[in-house]
């Protein structure tokens, strides 16, 4: 069974795909690149605020791209009511941030419907459930690229089915999860410590020694919440995956998303479109 | 209060209730956020603070999401209480006034060789509280816009290019609540079959019913849609689509190498930024050229959403051009620079200067 | 205004056509009632129409469905959405912006009106379908009738010429379906749109309709009492109608009365109805309040043995309220419930499905896995009963079920006989449902009163709260009505309906002042 793609992966939007990506991997990873001349190793409580605005707008750009380029009624609907879904069991998910049951909506999402609509509800999920709780912030974009991300991920891996696909999806969350607690720890790393501190990182240092600090700074943050985040999600997954993932791969076929549309007159077949 | 500065006005421009214009309320917002992040000055900060709350105070509508102001006050609290104990313990030790010491810890090597602790002096506390409180008065400020600006009509007014991920939005937003509403409800069938109701595994099992009805519900949804018009594109051209491709794709390639140049101190990488986001933006645009659609009585851009745009646009101006200030030792006691202060105080203008937002309405 | 040329249609991958050879044309400025059994294809009609089949659901469509001027075949349903509005079974799955006002002008901001246009448009629509008051509330906080009228409002603004329902008032109180329905006969006679509508409840419709379209009868135009004959769906005055022999058949209460002129003389002999057995449940001096709002107030009601007693009122009046308190998952403020002398919130796991069984609303709640084999076996496991009795118990309700079918694919009927094999065990002493009938036909809803009857005589309590009063006319034997969350009648259903405009089912409305609920009674007469 090959993978459904509600939003067709046409070359252009695999490139918007990528050069979002591409963005993105900066806006968090630039601490480690920085050259110590850069303006924005001077400002570095200010970067994160800088890459705050621009991350929308690149977001937007690939939003515009998948949902009105590609996508019809059918997939507007599913991405409407999948992040709904997730907006609404974001509540009931433990700990601070609690995102486990998001996650698990978004996994699946990502998995049933394809990579680009991955990227397009997770990031839409976020979005949603901030605006719901009015909690947008400069956290936002970050957690839109990151929750994005995360279900496109899920609609790339291979395709498995049956207990190696609900194996895979298990490992994945948990992996997963923990890398996006990771990645917004680091997208506020510069911003919550500013520079000066023994954690803080130091432009133009090598990698090793940021890298260093970073993990310190993970440890002595976050860590308590990641790793129960990632075993709940792993475990939900486990709990509710076959007969969710079921449920959404029925509602696909139900949606007829790639079923032919054929006419007929009376004498002979005319036409088909696909 | 409220009562108080309308009376003292007249009523000037307080004209019958509507909403405000939310892309107003944001660009006030941050412009008050962004005259935040350049002083350390705590009186202009504290000044910041006591606008945004006036404010809010005054045009907050009557809705679930304005409460969000609250919220944000909490966030930004813990926001210098976390800076405050990091400084504590991580901090670079400065500054003369050791007030207590604490012990020291040496971590290992692998963990970059950090040691936790040490003396604590009162210019560390203050450099940490007041970087703190820099960037919980932008939260403030956010928090601000956030409890002003209803998310719908924000979602209302997005370009036209934006228009299919904005119905998404909108639905999305409808429909959480409802089905948080299902939720509940299928837990209480759920116990009806003898069934536990707490737990993982039965959260995992009511997740069942709830997704399989929400499903059933987007393809309604989706063929409501279809039947009343959705989708419909104007025709367009192959050239205008390889316009819009080329835009988009040209423009994101030229943001990220503009960051990259940036981040590498290149001169040019902020001309190729700049360039990317220009593309970008009319690759926008040009998508949406290809939506046929109207809008249905948008929120009106009048004076009022002028004045208070403008407000806090020169806040952030006079901020930056009279009072940027950094931190340095010793600590000399902060003045009260009077162009800021007074472009920050005309900042509260829009608590009075702006229509008071609809009442909602009641059931009876 | 549409014509339908030998058209067939077949689903993907399905064996046989859905529908076959229609060949008929809808003539202009009529209300057209298309009728049949439950999968018969009633809203497959309807969507060949607005392009939805085949456009979105896929399939093979042979010959050609033309709608005012415009083939089907080359234009999808959001090109053909200025000309045929279409109102979805459940209006409120078909809303995409979230006040009334906007959800009017959805419409036409698709298709690109000109902002004048659309205030004036919207305006007329506020006007047409008394929706003013209205126009700012939020979607959310309308009633069933209103959001009915919001969906019809916002598929005309646009100004088509054809509009298809589908099931309009199937989810509705009395009073709300007459909301509706009055709002479309007007919709026909002040601005002849034609109205192509597809419903079950026809006691509510048939006399509105100028044409119908049998589905499972002949594929063609027919006099609405012509289309009345012979077969299983037909309104309580039809078959009355039928029974004594009239010709032609009335389709109205009110051309009924004339020809019942000498029958409203004879002297009745009513059957009594089932008597009250031992008390099973009780609920005493019930107050709920949510915040300000008091959804019981001081209410109490005994429920017997062997009984049927029916839970009538207005969408918001309470009943689903004191069904919470009486399944315990939900305690008064003040008062108490008991069920069989306990507390039924202090009730868990067995001990509850031992006692209480209850079918939701929407039965799916109730069901968790993806095959019915399964679901049956995971009841047995609860109720500790030996493996098959709920599968058992299944079939002696529905003959023919395949064990691995998906829950969710099971007619209307199906999953209600499903939902009351996994609750019910055997000795059970109440039975509670919330507006079982919606989505039933004639035939289904006879085969339900049936399973409930046999339920009550074997000795269970039943309670249903429904809009139904043709339902409860044939199977109840007490009635409580709520009304503002206070008890205003509970009585036996004889005098409870007769006494009643709102709840008089068809066959008194035409034999009043006589004291006759059914066609089985006037029979008797």
């Amino acid at each position: 069974m090959s993978q459904l793609h509600a939003v067709p992966l046409r070359a252009r939007t695999l490139g918007a795909l990528a050069g979002v990506s591409a963005v993105g991997v900066i806006a968090f990873f630039w601490p480690f690149v920085v050259a110590p001349t850069s303006i924005a190793a001077d400002h570095a409580t200010d970067a994160p605020w800088f890459f705050a605005l621009l991350l929308p707008l690149v977001v937007a750009v690939l939003l515009a791209e998948v949902s009105g380029g590609g996508a019809d009624a059918k997939g507007v609907a599913m991405l409407a009511v999948l992040a709904a879904v997730a907006t609404a069991v974001r509540p009931l998910g433990a700990g601070v941030a609690g995102l486990e049951p998001m996650f698990v909506v978004l996994l699946l999402g990502g998995r049933a419907l394809g990579p680009a609509f991955g990227f397009a509800l997770g990031s839409l999920a976020m979005f949603t459930s901030a605006l719901l709780t009015a909690g947008v912030g400069p956290w936002l974009p970050f957690q839109m690229m990151a929750a994005g991300w995360f279900a496109m991920a899920a609609g790339l891996l291979p395709q498995l089915r049956g207990r190696a696909e609900i194996a895979m999806l298990m490992a994945y969350g948990a992996v997963a999860s923990l890398l996006y607690g990771f990645l917004m720890n680091l997208s506020f790393w510069p911003w919550a410590l500013g520079q000066g501190s023994e954690l803080s990182f130091v432009a133009g240092a090598p990698l090793a020694e940021n890298l260093g600090r970073w993990v310190t700074f993970n440890i002595a943050t976050s860590l308590g919440w990641d790793i129960p985040r990632a075993i709940l999600t792993a475990t939900l997954t486990l709990l509710a995956g076959p007969v969710l993932l079921r449920a959404v791969r029925r509602a696909t076929r139900r949606a007829a998303f790639d079923v032919p549309v054929r006419f007929e007159t009376v004498e002979s077949v005319t036409s088909e479109r696909a | 209060m409220t009562e108080t500065l309308t009376l003292l006005t007249g009523g000037a421009t307080v004209g019958a209730p509507r909403w405000l214009h939310p892309g107003a309320w944001w660009i006030w917002a941050l412009g008050l956020g962004a005259a935040a992040t350049r002083t350390t000055n705590p009186l202009l900060l504290g000044l910041i603070v006591a606008v945004a709350t006036l404010v809010v105070s005054a045009r907050r509508p009557q809705a679930q999401w304005a409460g969000a102001f609250g919220v944000f006050v909490r966030i930004a609290l813990v926001v210098i209480v976390i800076r405050v104990v990091f400084a504590m313990l991580f901090g670079v030790r400065i500054g003369a006034t050791e007030l207590f010491a604490l012990p020291t810890v040496g971590l290992p090597e692998w963990m970059a060789g950090v040691t936790l602790g040490g003396p604590v002096t009162a210019e560390m506390l203050y450099i940490a509280v007041i970087q703190g409180a820099q960037l919980a008065t932008l939260l403030i400020c956010v928090g601000a816009a956030n409890s002003l600006a209803s998310p719908v009509r924000l979602l209302k007014a997005l370009p036209a290019g934006l228009y299919h991920v904005g119905v998404a939005c909108v639905v999305a937003l409808s429909l959480a609540p409802r089905i948080m509403v299902n939720v509940r409800r299928v837990m209480l069938a759920r116990r009806m079959r003898g069934r536990p109701t707490r737990g993982l595994r039965a959260a995992a099992q009511a997740a069942v019913p709830v997704l399989e009805s929400s499903l059933d519900d987007a393809i309604n949804l989706a063929a409501a849609m279809d039947t009343r018009g959705y989708g419909r594109a104007t025709a367009t051209t192959a050239r205008e689509r390889a316009l819009q491709a080329t835009l988009v794709l040209a423009g994101l390639v030229g943001i990220a190498l503009g960051l990259y140049a940036v981040l590498g101190a290149s001169g040019w990488g902020w001309l190729l930024l700049g360039l990317g986001v220009v593309m970008a933006v009319a690759g926008i645009a040009v998508a949406g050229r290809r939506i046929p659609r109207t809008r249905y009585r948008p929120d009106p851009w009048g004076l009022p959403e002028t004045l208070t745009a403008g407000s806090g646009v020169l806040a952030a101006i006079a901020v930056m051009v009279f009072a940027t200030t950094s931190l340095t030792v010793p600590l000399s006691w902060p003045t009260l620079p009077p162009v800021a202060v007074a472009a920050i105080l005309l900042a509260a203008s829009p608590a009075v200067l702006t229509p008071s937002p609809p009442l909602p309405w009641r059931t009876s | 205004m549409i014509s339908f040329e030998d058209v067939s249609f077949t689903h993907d991958g399905a064996q046989s056509a859905i529908l076959r050879d229609v060949d008929l044309t809808i003539p202009e400025g009529d209300l057209t009632l298309v009728i049949g059994r439950t999968g018969s294809g009633k809203s497959t009609f309807l969507n060949l129409i607005n392009g939805l089949v085949p456009h979105f659901t896929g399939g093979t469509l042979r010959g050609r469905v033309t709608v005012a001027g415009m083939d089907t075949r080359t234009h999808p349903p959001r090109d053909l959405a200025g000309s045929v509005g279409t109102v979805g079974q459940s209006p409120r799955a078909g809303f995409t912006t979230d006040t009334v006002e906007d959800e009017l002008a959805y419409t036409m901001e698709s298709l690109g009106f000109a902002p004048d246009v659309m205030r004036r448009r919207v305006e007329e629509t506020l006007d047409l379908l008394g929706l003013t008051t209205l126009r700012r509330r939020s979607l959310d906080t309308l009633s069933g009738g209103e959001q009915q009228r919001v969906a019809i409002g916002s598929a005309l603004t646009a100004g088509p010429s054809v509009l298809v329902l589908d099931e309009p008032t199937s989810a509705l109180d009395p009073a709300a379906a007459e909301e509706v329905l009055a709002a479309v006969h007007r919709l026909v006679h002040d601005l002849a749109i034609t109205v192509v509508m597809a419903e079950h409840r026809l006691e509510r419709v048939i006399e509105f309709a100028d044409h119908v379209v049998r589905l499972d009868g002949p594929l063609r135009l027919e006099e609405p009492a012509q289309a009345m004959r012979g077969h299983g769906l037909q309104p309580p005055v039809v078959r009355l109608g039928h029974a004594l022999g009239w010709d032609p058949v009335p389709l109205s209460v009110r051309s009924a009365r004339r020809l019942a002129q000498d029958l409203r003389h004879s002297q009745p002999t009513a059957p009594a109805r089932r008597p009250a057995g031992k008390q099973v449940a009780d609920v005493m001096s019930a107050t709920v309040r949510f915040g300000q709002i008091t959804a019981l107030a001081d209410v109490g009601v005994r429920l017997n043995r062997g009984q049927i007693t029916a839970l009538m009122g207005r969408n918001g009046a309470g009943k689903s309220t004191l069904i919470s308190l009486l399944t315990g998952s939900r305690r008064p403020q003040i008062g108490q419930a008991r069920v069989g002398g306990t507390d039924p919130a202090d009730l868990q796991g067995r001990q509850l499905l031992e006692r209480i069984a209850y079918v939701p609303q929407d039965p799916t709640d109730l069901f968790y896995t993806d095959t019915v084999a399964q679901e049956c076996a995971d009841a047995d496991a609860d109720t500790g009963f030996p493996p098959g009795s709920a599968w058992n118990r299944l079939t002696a309700l529905v003959e023919t079920v395949d064990p691995r079918t998906h829950p969710r694919d099971l007619s209307a009927g199906q999953q209600l006989a499903l939902a009351l094999a996994i609750q019910l065990s055997a000795a059970t002493d109440l039975i509670l449902l919330d507006e079982p009938t919606r989505g039933l036909d004639y035939p289904g809803k006879a085969v339900f009163g049936q399973w409930l009857q046999d339920l009550a005589d074997a000795g269970s309590s039943v309670l249903v709260a429904t809009h139904d009063v043709e339902l409860v006319a044939v199977i109840a034997d007490r009635v409580i009505v709520l009304a503002d969350g206070e008890v205003v009648t509970d009585t036996d259903v004889r005098s409870a309906l007769t006494s009643s405009p709102t709840f008089a089912p068809q066959i008194h409305k035409v034999l009043a002042p006589l004291p006759v609920l059914t066609v089985e009674e006037a029979c008797l007469l």
